[in-house]
């Protein structure tokens, strides 16, 4: 089987972002992989590992090379592969034109499977997966929890309201991947000194016209002003205060 | 004025209020045209408070398919040159729409928190930064629940859908339902939220779901008793987990990380109750009570049950 995985690289933002002229100050960010991405490379590599085949992670990404040693640790996973479009001017908010150029490169690898992840943590757009399916004109399954494999048929399982909706295709299908999908293993240290002998290209690519829509200004959201603790003497008496001000100052009961 | 295709949902006999909302959000664009699919759902779908609906009815339409609901919007849009297509960011509204807008070719803008004439507002990096567009080229737009009050319901005019049902090869082999009876997370509009200040999963079970009962909520956690196996990621609010905007949003035993605020400082109302005066979610708390959980959940759960 033939697996292509998506690996979007996004900034790790656990820090107070910054705002400057109504743009986010990206300047000092930090690139890894899209946590949604590594169950996609975990389960592509399970299925490899189960019946044989070939796992290429493809990433679109801007001519930084400060990224390549995180995609090497996913190659230690046991990826076979990887291949880097490197596009001057790269920016993750463009699903539209991004889905455009990776389709492109991926039409001709013939996948039986393109899995990637369900979003991914900086724009939170997840669009991209569906995107590219139509783009190469196959059907797609996204924020799957649970994906099986029985010779040329897979079971999606995805978390919809109320319920887990359980569907089967044939390949070739592009799925994304809900957290929990699996557990993403620790790769030993062989298999991270074998990586760095796998194939890993670097491809040029040029900027896309897409259909994508422009931000205007980004802001900070309105700081919730800590609100009042409500006192008391007991227990009984700060909860009959709290669900006094629910009902009339917050009308929510 | 130009046209707006709103997509709407069916759950039973009604309309989901999340495309009652989005009807409404449309109503201030232009003319707007509403498309239903499904399978039994006419008698529900002439609910959707649009001028005009489109039914498209048929067996193969009875679960959510991609390939088939994307053609299907994708031919209203052709028949009704519409310029917007506008829909509830449900599981089936997040992973339809950028399908569609690749289908035809526009923008996507995906689970916005405002939208409307002014523009549209979408969070970045998991609700810590909002970014804010006013396309003018075609877009398709998924909204979040809750961002704003449903439209009337009022019986427009009603035709069915005359275009083609193209094949797709996904089958939904079956509906798994899982918690039947609880409120859905992302629907709800009380959500209680338990963390690792519960101490074990029994505790879970014991203090946050009657508690949820009792208001008519959904019953959420934070990642780390996720984590801890305490209960499935289904319930885990936060960044990694599900953005939640309801009403009113009770924190308990959760200290509010960054990650976990994320998924729900858009509530319109927080209430936290942790025994730590320190605990970052105070900062976004409407009322804060500093306390043993263990002392303050059984008596709210017993006065609210009266
Ligand atoms: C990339 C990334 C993504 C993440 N995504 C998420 C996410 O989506 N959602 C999420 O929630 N977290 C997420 N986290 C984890 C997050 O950083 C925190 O670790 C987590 O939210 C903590 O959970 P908690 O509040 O339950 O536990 P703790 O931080 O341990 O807090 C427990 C709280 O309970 C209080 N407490 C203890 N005993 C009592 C008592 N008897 N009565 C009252 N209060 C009591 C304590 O004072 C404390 O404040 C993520 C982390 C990372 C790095
Ligand atoms: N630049 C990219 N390179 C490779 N894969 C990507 C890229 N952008 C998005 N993806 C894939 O699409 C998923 C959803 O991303 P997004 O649409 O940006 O939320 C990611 O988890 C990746 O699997």
């Amino acid at each position: 089987m033939n697996i292509v995985v998506l690996v979007k690289m996004v900034p790790d933002t656990e820090s107070r972002l910054e705002i400057v002229d109504g743009k986010v100050n990206e300047s000092g960010f930090k690139y890894m992989v899209n946590p949604y991405d590594e169950f996609a490379v975990e389960q592509a590599v399970q299925f490899k590992e189960a019946s044989g085949g070939k796992v290429t992670l493809v990433s679109l990404f801007s001519n930084d090379t400060s990224i390549d040693t995180d995609l090497r640790k996913m190659m230690a996973i046991g990826a076979d592969e990887a291949i880097v479009l490197r596009q001057d001017g790269y920016r993750g908010d463009r699903p539209s034109a991004n889905a455009k150029t990776i389709s492109d490169a991926i039409s001709e690898m013939n996948a039986d499977l393109v899995i990637g992840g369900v979003q991914g943590i900086d724009y939170y757009q997840g669009a991209t997966g569906p995107m590219i399916a139509h783009m190469l004109g196959i059907p797609h399954v996204s924020g799957v929890t649970n994906l099986e494999m029985n010779g040329e048929k897979f079971t999606a399982k995805r978390q919809i309201e109320g319920g887990l909706q359980v569907i089967e295709c044939s390949g070739p299908v592009l799925i994304t991947c809900q957290k929990d999908m699996t557990k993403v293993r620790f790769p030993a240290l062989k298999d991270i000194m074998m990586s760095k002998r796998k194939p890993f290209e670097n491809r040029e690519v040029s900027l896309n016209e897409g259909n994508d829509v422009n931000t205007d200004e980004c802001s900070l959201p309105p700081a919730r002003g800590g609100g009042v603790i409500i006192d008391g003497e007991s227990a009984e008496e700060k909860v009959d205060k709290l669900i006094e001000k629910l009902k009339t100052e917050a009308k929510v009961l | 004025m130009s046209s707006v295709v709103v997509v709407g949902e069916v759950d039973g006999n009604e309309v989901k209020d999340v495309s009652q909302q989005v009807a409404a959000v449309a109503a201030g664009m232009g003319d707007v045209v509403g498309i239903v699919m499904g399978k039994n759902i006419a008698e529900a779908a002439m609910k959707l408070s649009t001028s005009k609906i489109i039914i498209a009815e048929d067996d193969t339409l009875e679960n959510y398919d991609p390939v088939r609901f994307s053609s299907i919007v994708t031919q209203v849009v052709e028949q009704t040159n519409a310029t917007r297509v506008l829909m509830g960011a449900t599981t089936m509204g997040k992973d339809l729409g950028p399908r569609l807008a690749a289908e035809l070719n526009w923008g996507y803008l995906g689970d916005c928190l405002e939208a409307g004439d002014e523009g549209f507002v979408r969070p970045n990096y998991a609700g810590k930064v909002l970014a804010k567009s006013n396309p003018t080229n075609p877009v398709v737009v998924s909204i979040r629940n809750n961002a704003y009050p449903a439209g009337e319901s009022w019986s427009g005019t009603v035709e069915n859908f005359s275009g083609n049902i193209p094949d797709s090869n996904l089958t939904t082999a079956s509906i798994e339902k899982i918690g039947a009876g609880t409120v859905e997370l992302t629907e709800a509009n009380i959500v209680v939220s338990g963390g690792r200040g519960l101490e074990s999963p029994e505790n879970y079970e014991e203090h946050i779901r009657p508690l949820a009962n009792a208001l008519g909520a959904a019953a959420g956690a934070s990642r780390a008793i996720v984590d801890a196996g305490w209960v499935p990621h289904s319930h885990q609010v936060g960044q990694t987990g599900k953005t939640v905007t309801p009403d009113l949003y009770l924190a308990i035993g959760i200290s509010g990380a960054i990650q976990h605020l994320g998924g729900m400082s858009g509530s319109k109302f927080i209430v936290a109750i942790n025994k730590d005066a320190e605990a970052p979610i105070f900062k976004v708390a409407d009322y804060g009570i500093i306390g043993d959980l263990f002392e303050i959940v059984p008596v709210l759960k017993s006065k609210l049950d009266n």
